[in-house]
């Protein structure tokens, strides 16, 4: 999938390992439990996201 | 490393990318279970200002109740009429719900084949749902992984012009705790982002 030059993509992955990104351990456990919550709610067309008290305050919001 | 399931070439710092986008997205929907806080209580970063922020986010969470995080939780974002922060792109970039960056970020969202939920009121442009979106379009949850230079557009017309900014906020805001490190690690992470995309 990665386009440009496979130079230009190894620099990038080094710095995002230099950055950080890979000296983080437990985000994977972290991610795989937020899609676990996510699947357990029906999900239509693929993508699904849900925030239900941010509706409320949505609405209070939008009203004035 | 998992996401075995995979077919695409997707790297790991990218799959890394992704898990960082997804438990922004968990904790910004709403306030963590106490499992979740188990978790997070599990994971350990190094000295650079990502791990930094992951080490604090370990502290806190190791010492934190579901309840409380979820009264800081209430305080941020749901208010009595509204919270201390509003976390939607169009609110940050114009003061108002429902303007154009919103519209613009529909118009992307059909192109890139994601739909909102039935269930969802609420508009697109809230930080938890771009950053889901973010992390599924690295990985490939809406068909095909996307590219570096498609997930450069969609990283710098939705995200890259407020998301420092509303972290930031966050990190500062006077009902953080929990919120402060999950602040301090969105901005951190957006730095790194922006300079990484400045590579693509």
């Amino acid at each position: 999938m990665a386009k440009g030059s496979d130079k230009v993509a190894a620099g990038r992955r080094d710095f995002l390992k230099l950055a950080g990104v890979s000296a983080v351990t437990g985000t994977a456990a972290v991610a795989a439990g937020s899609v676990a919550a996510e699947a357990a709610a029906p999900v239509e067309g693929g993508a699904g996201y849900q925030e239900t008290d941010h509706v409320k305050t949505y609405y209070k919001l939008a009203a004035f | 490393m998992g996401e075995a399931k995979l077919a695409l070439p997707v790297s790991e710092e990218d799959v890394l990318r992704a898990n960082l986008y997804r438990l922004l997205a968990a904790t910004l929907r709403a306030g963590p279970s106490r499992q979740d806080l188990g978790m997070f209580a599990d994971m350990h970063g190094d000295d650079t200002p990502i791990g930094q922020a992951v080490s604090a986010i370990t502290r806190v969470a190791a010492k934190s109740s579901p309840e409380e995080v979820s009264r800081e939780f209430h305080d941020l974002f749901i208010g009595v009429g509204r919270g201390e922060l509003v976390p939607y792109g169009s609110y940050y970039l114009t003061g108002f719900l429902h303007e154009k960056p919103l519209a613009r970020l529909r118009n992307d969202m059909s192109r890139l084949g994601i739909e909102r939920r039935d269930d969802v009121a609420e508009p697109e442009d809230h930080i938890a749902a771009l950053c889901e979106m973010m992390a599924g379009l690295i990985v490939g949850d809406f068909g095909e992984a996307l590219d570096l230079e498609e997930q450069k557009k969609f990283f710098q017309a939705h995200i890259a012009s407020w998301a420092k900014h509303f972290f930031t906020d966050l990190e500062g805001a006077r009902s953080s705790v929990f919120y402060a490190c999950i602040g301090q690690l969105g901005a951190a992470f957006m730095d790194v982002e922006d300079q990484a995309f400045l590579m693509v």
